[in-house]
């Protein structure tokens, strides 16, 4: 059965590194489903959270320890669904010319916890957050309109723990931005 | 250096002036770092470095190389014999490119290297400028760690880190990238050079952890049947004598891997030969009735696996090993430790029961005579005239009572050499294990004198390996040094055809080779040299070869169509060995 993993990946903020990461799951033809980088809450430290899909948890184990195996990598994690909260956001940006059917708002915001952010001439652009799946669904919703462009971000997620960054990564001064 | 050359000048004010050139302050940081020896070919992106080094010729001795890949498998050479790096200096381009092979082979054997290469300028890169390469990204998937250093205030530091990396934990190679403009640009700030002692996202764990020990120590104690293969690991922690304490202490039999050759007394009792695709009966065999197997150092590669689902399946695993990331990779452990092999062993020392396993042993024995009979004693008291390459590696064995330092190329000599030398002295086989690379052992074993010019280094070559590089002749001719060159010809790329002729119904698909007259061409590049194909003059060439206080090339002429035997089958379990 294919199971999710998150891999969060801490790293000092070195060129070059993005491509370090990824060569070691295209060596071992691992596809990656999504990747997301971004600075952290402290100087200097970027996180990569990294989402495949493998039926094989020894893989990701062994793909783990490889990461890790970086020189500029601080510290890695390997997380089931259920030990972190994550989320992605996505847009839609949808046909509204004259005649179209009107696009119902209310249920957007009320029920599918969506707005609309930006109003165009003839058309609209909806934000979603949440899970893949429900991301998904209201794809599903949204199809009744023309829908001119869809983009979802890659997952971002923190684990549920009482810790904070600081105690996984290795003693140092770890200035907070 | 060549006559015409001007003297080393004193150090010029701007050598001696705080504020330096990176191409000064590479140097400086270079002499600081202890580094005596770099193997180099100059070229345009490098060419500021290079006009600095001819400021610091008296502290830093420069060898100028054939071809670059001959500088890496030089600084290979010279680093397995010293456990430091060795250095290497390139141009951009095709001067990086061509370091790419050593710099894999440095990779997979574990062999710290620092390479210093040039690149364009600043301003030029990313626009395909002349000998301008994606260096970094060439090179990530095959080197510890890389870096583009475009300001020259970088450059003390980076150089210390590189050190540090390639030559601490599990060592590999590093490279450095310096553009050109970095290189002839001053550095804004006073130089100065701090050894780097620790970098806050890399810490390699030397010592065990106390529970990892006493677990591993309990599995041993309580093994029957306790087997130990001893790897590189234990040549690069200088270990060899903790491991004779530890198999003295627990009367453990030890097979050391290709890599880790000479971590044992070839002639100790409890050595056992070498596990692998073309190792030892016993070794190989009894990998599947041990009931404790304990690698040290050494990381499971499938030469020694064979079939990973039939490997020492019935046997529990202790790991000792560095690189975390090895652990489970290949073999599950049942006592993974990790760290360094000579911490772990004198932490295990006091840990483990005296004992003797000698029935165990004798198990190995009584494979070893079959062996003896069946492959052994034809190659070495064979009744035909022609050369056997293992006759041949015997005797010079015999004559060099085992002390050499004996470097290998790639192939069926390869496996015949570290089949038939009786390894008496510790970190004395170079050879490329992991990679597998033809053309290493000349520029190697070159490069393995340097490191040691007291001791007596012999490559024994293949005549195919030979001549990939050759040209390397020209660098050994003019450095003097007294590489003692051994090649078994046979006129074929003989593993390839071996395995052609086992493998693929006798269908010798390009193996075989119009061979140009290797002596002529050593005497062209001043070496001297000569042929013996007689059996009876083997031992008077051998002679003539180690007497020699000039680099020598002995060609021997061997059998054309000897297979190595035993084999494991590539993929097969390593019970299913092939003794003829």
């Amino acid at each position: 059965m294919l199971t999710t993993y998150t891999i969060s990946v801490f790293t000092t903020n070195t060129i070059g590194l993005l491509n370090r990461i990824t060569i070691i799951f295209t060596r071992r033809r691992l596809n990656i489903e999504c990747l997301t980088v971004s600075e952290t809450e402290r100087k200097g430290v970027s996180r990569f959270t990294i989402v495949i899909r493998n039926e094989n948890r020894e893989i990701v184990e062994k793909l783990v320890r490889q990461i890790r195996k970086i020189t500029d990598v601080l510290a890695v994690f390997g997380y089931l669904d259920d030990e972190i909260v994550f989320n992605e956001i996505a847009l839609f940006k949808i046909a509204t010319p004259l005649g179209s059917p009107s696009l119902d708002v209310k249920t957007i915001n009320l029920d599918w916890n969506a707005k609309v952010v930006h109003w165009g001439l003839d058309y609209v652009v909806v934000e979603k957050n949440g899970s893949e799946e429900e991301i998904n669904e209201f794809y599903a919703y949204l199809k009744q309109w023309e829908i001119l462009e869809y983009i979802k971000s890659g997952r971002v997620a923190v684990g549920k723990t009482e810790k904070g960054l600081v105690e996984y990564l290795p003693e140092g001064n770890w200035e907070i931005v | 250096m060549g006559k015409t050359q001007v003297e080393a000048t004193q150090p010029t004010s701007t050598q001696t002036s705080k504020l330096k050139t990176g191409a000064q302050a590479v140097m400086q940081s270079l002499v600081e770092q202890g580094v005596s020896t770099i193997f180099g070919y100059p070229g345009g992106a490098i060419m500021p470095t290079y006009d600095a080094l001819f400021d610091y010729r008296d502290q830093l001795k420069h060898i100028l190389v054939r071809h670059e890949q001959g500088a890496g498998h030089a600084a290979q050479g010279y680093a397995r014999m010293l456990n430091k790096a060795g250095v290497c200096l390139v141009t951009s381009g095709p001067g990086a490119t061509n370091l790419i092979t050593p710099i894999a082979d440095a990779m997979l054997d574990s062999t710290p290297m620092v390479c210093i290469v040039g690149q364009v300028r600043a301003n030029l890169l990313g626009t395909d400028a002349f000998q301008e390469c994606d260096v970094i990204g060439m090179s990530m998937p095959i080197t510890k760690w890389n870096y583009q250093i475009v300001d020259p205030n970088e450059i003390p530091e980076i150089i210390a880190k590189a050190f540090y990396i390639a030559e601490t934990g599990r060592p590999g190679p590093v490279l450095i990238e310096i553009t050109r403009s970095a290189q002839a640009e001053t550095m804004s700030i006073p130089f100065e050079y701090k050894k780097c002692e620790s970098i806050i996202s890399y810490k390699p764990r030397l010592e065990p952890k106390e529970e990892h020990v006493e677990a591993a120590a309990k599995l041993i104690n309580g093994a029957k049947r306790p087997y130990i293969l001893a790897g590189h690991g234990v040549l690069i922690a200088q270990a060899e004598n903790e491991l004779k304490e530890f198999v003295e202490k627990t009367g453990i039999p030890v097979a050391t891997t290709l890599l880790g050759m000479s971590a044992m007394d070839a002639d100790h009792p409890l050595f056992v030969g070498w596990p692998g695709m073309h190792g030892n009966y016993g070794a190989n065999v009894l990998t599947n009735s041990c009931d404790v197997l304990i690698a040290i150092g050494m990381r499971f590669d499938d030469r020694i696996t064979g079939d990973l689902s039939t490997y020492a399946k019935q046997a529990k695993v202790v790991h000792i090993e560095v690189d975390p990331s090895e652990i489970d990779k290949n073999v599950k452990a049942d006592a993974p430790v990790v760290g360094d092999a000579k911490a772990a062993l004198k932490a295990l020392l006091p840990l483990v029961k005296k004992a003797d396993h000698s029935e165990w042993r004798a198990e190995f024995q009584k494979y070893d005579d079959e062996e003896y009979e069946k492959i052994t004693k034809k190659d070495l008291y064979h009744e035909g005239n022609q050369i056997k390459m293992g006759e041949a590696v015997a005797l010079l064995s015999d004559k060099t009572k085992g002390e050499a330092v004996v470097v290998t190329d790639v192939g069926q000599h390869q496996m015949i050499t570290n089949r038939y030398y009786r390894f008496k002295k510790h970190n004395s086989i170079v050879t490329s294990g992991g990679a597998g690379t033809m053309g290493f052992a000349l520029p190697a074993s070159f490069g393995a004198k340097v490191a040691v010019p007291d001791r007596e280094v012999v490559a024994v070559i293949g005549d195919g390996g030979f001549q990939m590089t050759l040209q390397e002749l020209g660098t050994i001719a003019q450095s003097g040094l007294a590489v003692k060159i051994i090649i078994l010809n046979n006129n074929f790329l003989g593993m390839v055809r071996q395995w052609q002729s086992m493998f693929f119904d006798n269908r010798y698909s390009f193996v075989e080779l119009q061979n140009p007259d290797f002596i002529t061409i050593a005497k062209g590049f001043g070496i001297d040299g000569h042929t013996v194909s007689d059996r009876n003059n083997l031992g008077e060439s051998l002679d003539t070869l180690l007497n020699s206080n000039k680099p020598y090339l002995l060609e021997i002429i061997c059998e054309k169509e000897e297979n190595v035997f035993p084999m494991v089958p590539a993929g097969a379990c390593v019970t299913k060995v092939m003794l003829e």
